[in-house]
């Protein structure tokens, strides 16, 4: 094999964990295959890993159940809460009054920790379920805020479009967190549930969230039933 | 029968795949000399096939997961430009699942036209 095909074979390897790369690279110095040869054969075990992981209902729950509605709904929660923000400090209407309503500052608040607590939720809980198919929740997020870009879907733009993305910040901490396996007791997330659901009935009896909204409550209580056990240290391996 | 074992008893049972049995005899063959390059080569030798290194690693995945097989990571040679070997080792109910897929294949054969040309052959 070529010093250049081989530098190609162990590039690609690196799509293969630890145990793998090794004992694969190995066989095929062992077996003088060809780049092409070994190439293919790395492919092959990468899409067939890949393929097995989605036997798991763990990669769909994550992708989309979690990922997808979540990163939609808090691209407005986003802008819901710059909107009510620049309203209240700067007096000023962004985008209409379709994004702000009748909150005052108690409200702003209880959104700005609902925003930060439900996309570091999201994230966790996304990572945590499905640590090997974190980049294709990663994919469906990136998809989704692409798909409903504000340029396309929200008309004239008087805002900086950095804050249709104010979630992405707290999704990330959680998504590397949930990722690096970093350990949440059923206690801290049944507190941070039960602040989440007060929080959201608060809001909901003022008129001051979206009927949608509440299906970013669901992560947070799948966050309860699986924190603190063994499988979700386990499912880092997964 | 409690769940336990009644789970153990029902996966005792499940028949092998073709190629599961393929890899648990020729791991079974090689010994100690089991691992992934040997057992492919042994494959390969024994069907006249290629078998892909996806094929072989996924099926050591899944065999392992059912505790038919064990695997280690051995010691590195030179040969293989100084990386270790996945090292196989066929387990005890490994054994009894590839013998219960052998015992099936022998019975299912009985009265098949290749089977009894084979007989005669062999006598």
């Amino acid at each position: 094999m070529s010093p250049f095909g081989w530098a190609l074979v162990e590039r690609s390897a690196r799509l293969l964990q630890g145990d793998d790369q090794e004992s694969v690279l190995g066989d095929l110095t062992e077996e003088n295959q060809s780049a092409w040869r070994g190439l293919f054969e790395i492919l092959n075990l990468f899409f067939r890993r890949q393929a097995f992981l989605w036997w798991n209902l763990k990669p769909w729950i994550a992708g989309f159940l979690v990922v997808l509605p979540s990163s939609y709904l808090l691209m407005y929660v986003s802008v819901s809460v710059s909107c009510t923000y620049a309203r209240l400090v700067y007096h000023k209407l962004l985008l209409g009054k379709a994004y702000t309503g009748p909150e005052g500052y108690f409200l702003l608040l209880c959104h700005i920790f609902l925003l930060l607590a439900w996309s570091w939720v999201a994230g966790y809980v996304a990572a945590s379920l499905s640590r090997r198919t974190a980049w294709v929740s990663v994919a469906l997020a990136v998809a989704t805020c692409s798909w409903y870009s504000p340029q396309t879907t929200w008309g004239d733009l008087s805002i900086p479009r950095i804050l249709f993305f104010l979630f992405v910040p707290p999704a990330l901490l959680g998504l590397w967190q949930g990722f690096r396996g970093v350990p949440v007791t059923r206690n801290v997330a049944a507190l941070l549930a039960i602040a989440i659901t007060l929080l959201m009935i608060i809001a909901w009896s003022r008129n001051a969230l979206w009927s949608l909204n509440w299906l970013l409550i669901w992560p947070a209580w799948c966050l309860v039933t699986i924190a603190g056990k063994p499988s979700l240290v386990a499912a880092q391996t997964n | 029968m409690d769940a336990g074992s009644d789970y153990y008893h029902n996966v005792a049972i499940i028949m092998l795949g073709e190629f599961e049995y393929l890899l648990i005899t020729a791991a079974s063959g090689l010994g100690d000399e089991a691992y992934g390059a040997s057992v492919r080569e042994e494959i390969t030798t024994a069907t006249g096939r290629k078998c892909s290194l996806g094929a072989l690693y996924t099926t050591i995945d899944r065999l392992e997961a059912k505790g038919l097989l064990k695997t280690w990571m051995g010691n590195a040679t030179a040969e293989r430009g100084g990386r270790a070997k996945r090292m196989i080792r066929v387990t005890a109910k490994g054994v009894l699942a590839a013998k219960e897929f052998y015992d099936a294949v022998v019975r299912v054969s009985r009265g098949a036209a290749w089977a009894e040309n084979q007989a005669g052959r062999d006598s």
